[in-house]
């Protein structure tokens, strides 16, 4: 298996593009540039403007609401706490589904890392399901729960179980076997080589499925809440739509993409937590 | 947030000798099912694998699921190219001029965590039920691992190359063509495939989102078939034909990329 993370970063701060010349001359403006933060805040500026612009050549709010009325919308609808009640639902099912895909898909790959006999007995199989989008479950699984909560539970754990389970198994395929070796001619016992020697070595790729398997679910959960749930965050998208109220679709996308970001910001700081060593060595 | 690119690597352990003992475990569960299959009255909608096989063979000669995978895959494909067209353009930009990538990155970090499935009910509102909402959607879920790739391929490209072009006199619309381009190309490939299988993942969820609400019309395309059988005819084994034939593209499709890579950059093996 090869290892899980090729083409991880788009690589933010590693020197200037090629074809990039022209060394700025250090005047006032671009001065004003550098400030950290600056840059960022103006380009979501102009981004805001040309919304604002397009809205209003539009003119038509259900199209394309405008900045102040999608903003009007995630007041109003954190006010009435309606927001908070479906991000709460959405983000505890995330929850949910990733401690299952993790107590079950981790201890999976470790087993399949260790025995050579397990993983041949069990890899065809997961290489078999691992095709099958989490969506294409959708009408199956609906069948079998049911409209509620029990299928975003499902169809997520679903989708975060494969990159864990690859990225465990890969992360104990990469223990360096001289350290294994090592114990064990000092005379360690098994248990304790697995969980100091090859956990520790494995907990980086891991954590990079982790955040993998996340990324996953969280963009599952919308298409399993937006077919078959009657709550959550994808359930409101989808019912404001039919309402016509765009500001407070607009104002939902807005949210799903800050409660992902938020999970995914709180699973790089895990990361760090866990495995500091790693921080900088480009496994994020 | 490496997350759309670092999808990667799918396990390369083709040409590994086979072993009959994966075979063991789909087997017995097939096994299982049918046996438990059996069990149930004559007029349970359960799947069984022997039904399964019936439902596909009738599916294939009434030409309905080949026109259905047509549709998507024509979808898939107009999407794609999309994606292909708006992340490379993008990436090149972002990933060969500093400013445009200090000003762009911010707006691209923030849509990124948006799953292409929020994006469908404006899709819906924009373009109506049809074609144009699934193309759309598809487009921007392919969008981004090309791009992220692409800006890292691009941004990667040893700058000494690039200098001695620019020593020898090569203009500057001919050092991208012949050498970022090019030398980004092994980045380039790994975003397309990793884009193609996202924009696979989409249309189903597209189809089968637009035909559970929006009155169920049918749109066409194997989602909304795998919809129809579930919310209509009650189909289960239409279900799971459609299941295992979704698979099946998945892995084509995957295949075909990396036969692609494979051709197109030979010095990477």
């Amino acid at each position: 298996m090869e290892k899980t993370q090729t083409g991880a970063k788009p690589a933010s701060r590693d020197g200037d593009g090629p074809a990039n010349a022209a060394p700025q001359r250090p005047g006032l403006p671009a001065m004003l540039l550098e400030i950290p933060g600056v840059v960022p805040a103006l380009s979501f500026a102009g981004f805001v403007a040309l919304w604002w612009a397009g809205a209003a050549w539009n003119g038509n709010s259900i199209q394309l609401p405008t900045p102040p009325e999608v903003f009007g919308a995630l007041v109003s609808l954190a006010r009435d706490g309606e927001l908070f009640t479906n991000a709460g639902l959405s983000l505890s099912r995330l929850i949910v589904s990733m401690s299952i895909a993790v107590l079950i898909a981790v201890p999976l790959g470790f087993w399949m890392g260790l025995s050579e006999t397990l993983r041949r007995y069990v890899d065809p199989t997961i290489e078999l399901l691992r095709p099958i989008s989490g969506i294409a479950w959708i009408p199956l699984a609906l069948f079998i729960f049911g409209v509620g909560g029990v299928l975003p539970v499902f169809i997520m754990t679903y989708v975060a179980f494969f990159p864990l389970v690859m990225n465990t198994f890969a992360g104990v395929r990469g223990a360096d076997p001289k350290l294994v070796a090592a114990a064990r001619t000092m005379g360690v016992g098994r248990l304790r080589i697995t969980a100091r020697v090859v956990l520790p070595s494995a907990l980086p790729t891991i954590m990079v499925g982790v955040r993998l398997a996340l990324a996953g679910a969280w963009s599952a959960i919308i298409a399993a809440e937006l077919i078959g749930a009657p709550t959550g965050l994808g359930f409101a998208i989808e019912w404001y739509r039919e309402l016509l109220a765009s500001p407070k679709v607009f104002a939902y996308v807005g949210v799903i993409a800050g409660v992902g970001y938020l999970a995914d910001l709180a699973l790089q700081w895990l990361q760090r937590r866990l495995t500091p060593w790693t921080v900088g060595g480009g496994l994020s | 947030m490496s997350a759309t690119a670092a999808r990667a690597a799918a396990p390369a352990r083709r040409g590994a000798r086979f072993d009959p003992r994966g075979l063991v475990l789909p087997l017995l569960a097939l096994i299982v099912w049918q046996l438990w299959a059996l069990t149930l009255p004559h007029d349970s909608p359960a799947p069984s694998p022997a039904r399964v096989i019936a439902t596909f063979i009738e599916l294939v000669r009434s030409g309905d699921l080949p026109s259905a995978l047509a549709m998507s895959l024509g979808r898939v494909i107009a999407g794609f190219a999309t994606g292909l067209a708006t992340g490379v353009t993008v990436g090149v930009l972002m990933g060969a001029f500093r400013p445009v990538r200090r000003v762009l990155e911010p707006i691209i970090e923030s849509f990124r965590p948006v799953a292409p499935m929020a994006i469908l009910p404006i899709a819906i509102l924009w373009f109506g039920t049809g074609t144009p909402a699934a193309v759309s959607i598809v487009g921007y879920a392919a969008f981004f691992p090309l791009l992220v790739n692409t800006v890292h391929g691009v941004s990667r490209v040893d700058r000494k190359l690039v200098q001695a072009a620019r020593t020898m006199g090569v203009s500057r619309p001919r050092i991208l063509a012949k050498v970022v381009l090019p030398a980004a190309m092994p980045s380039i490939m790994l975003g397309a495939r990793l884009g193609m299988s996202v924009a696979w993942t989409a249309i189903i969820a597209a189809e089968l989102a637009v035909g559970s609400k929006s009155g169920g019309g049918n749109s066409g395309g194997i989602g909304s078939m795998m919809f129809v059988f579930y919310a209509y005819s009650v189909d289960l084994n239409g279900i799971v034909v459609c299941m295992i034939v979704v698979g099946v593209v998945a892995l084509l499709i995957d295949q075909l990329f990396r036969a692609a890579e494979a051709r197109l950059l030979p010095w990477r093996q």
